[in-house]
């Protein structure tokens, strides 16, 4: 049944169109809509990535003030929240980079030897701090246990459903990486959760 | 049942969950499915850890939208007050090169003219000439280099034509 699948691609374009129009005339109704539409899915992505709330504040506003400078850069070809989740993954790379010199991915990879961890371990969370519910609090416990590159991929994939070549163009990495990582998140999630490992 | 059988059965759970598998797979895996429980209950586990990987809520600080919008706005507003500046400085740009290449001969004259009666040697007089000539052109790499200094942190990947 091509019809309402056609239909809706037909309608996520135009939008993508339309966004891409008002970014490059800077209206700035769109940016206010787009900023309440998008701002859950941004923040969890950033506090996520970052494991730091105040951080992830800053990133997201700083991610918008970007959108609104290189906004003329999206030309609609492509879903905005993809080239979003760029944006901000970008300046949470340049803010490693600038304190560590070296990128997210290296930092992050843990088959490097000395892998970063976003989040220092043996301290108490401030994404622990951000959940409330204990179920929540037990999942994120878990989620912590995942080191942070498949983190990010399986909440693009599974949180923000991003399509494989989306994540791809976000993380700047070929499609076979995202698949791996997918992979290996995946099999790290089922460890990681209670009860996981021994099912 | 072999080992390999489970092998593939894993794999295609897994890849059921990242991107999606052929029908013939699916009938295979529901079938295999059926008569494994091992299998059966690492694809259940599976699919309760993406769950709760879904089910995670995070709060939204209180008017992060509103403080976001606030600062963009001022931004804008920013941005649109530098915008006349730049565009009379290109304005300009484009009035001296204009302005260069109708008098170019007229000058050229001039300065024959005026290093004649200086006595000065040939060579002396062009020199002047062609800085006459570059320096407005040196003008505007000087701020084209400026513009670009001003955008030196925007990265590749933010351009879509990748």
């Amino acid at each position: 049944m091509p019809g309402p699948t056609l239909f809706f691609s037909t309608l996520m374009a135009d939008e993508a169109k339309t966004i891409a129009r008002g970014l490059q005339r800077r209206d700035p109704d769109l940016l206010d809509r787009l900023i309440e539409q998008y701002q859950y899915r941004l923040f969890r992505y950033l506090v996520y990535v970052t494991g730091n709330q105040e951080r992830a504040e800053d990133f997201f506003q700083e991610t918008w003030i970007r959108v609104l400078e290189r906004g003329h850069q999206y030309d609609g070809k492509s879903k905005f929240e993809a080239w979003l989740f760029a944006i901000a993954r970008h300046l949470v790379i340049d803010w490693q980079r600038s304190k560590k010199a070296q990128s997210l991915d290296t930092l992050t990879d843990p088959e490097q030897e000395h892998p970063l961890q976003l989040v220092n371990e043996s301290e108490p969370s401030p994404l622990h701090q951000v959940l409330s519910n204990e179920t929540e609090k037990t999942v994120h416990a878990s989620l912590q246990k995942i080191p942070a590159i498949y983190r990010e991929v399986l909440v693009l994939r599974f949180q923000e459903e991003l399509q494989i070549d989306e994540m791809a163009g976000v993380l700047s990495i070929p499609i076979s990486t995202v698949k791996s990582r997918l992979y290996r998140g995946l099999d790290a999630l089922r460890g990681a959760l209670p009860g996981g490992a021994a099912s | 049942m072999s080992e390999n059988i489970h092998q593939r059965a894993l794999q295609l759970i897994a890849q059921a969950r990242v991107e999606g598998m052929p029908e013939t797979d699916a009938a295979w895996l529901g079938a295999h499915l059926d008569t494994c429980d091992s299998c059966a209950a690492h694809a259940r586990q599976t699919d309760r850890s993406l769950r709760s990987l879904r089910s995670v809520a995070i709060p939204l600080p209180d008017g992060l939208a509103r403080r976001t919008q606030f600062r963009v706005r001022l931004r804008a507003q920013e941005l649109r007050e530098r915008e006349p500046q730049r565009r009379a400085l290109w304005f300009a740009c484009g009035v001296s090169w204009i302005f260069g290449g109708v008098s170019a001969p007229y000058v050229w004259s001039l300065f024959q003219l005026l290093g004649a009666r200086a006595g000065l040697p040939k060579f002396v007089w062009e020199i002047g000439f062609g800085l006459w000539w570059t320096i407005p052109a040196l003008f505007v790499v000087a701020v084209l280099l400026m513009e670009k200094v001003r955008q030196g942190d925007e990265p590749a990947w933010m351009r879509q034509d990748s």
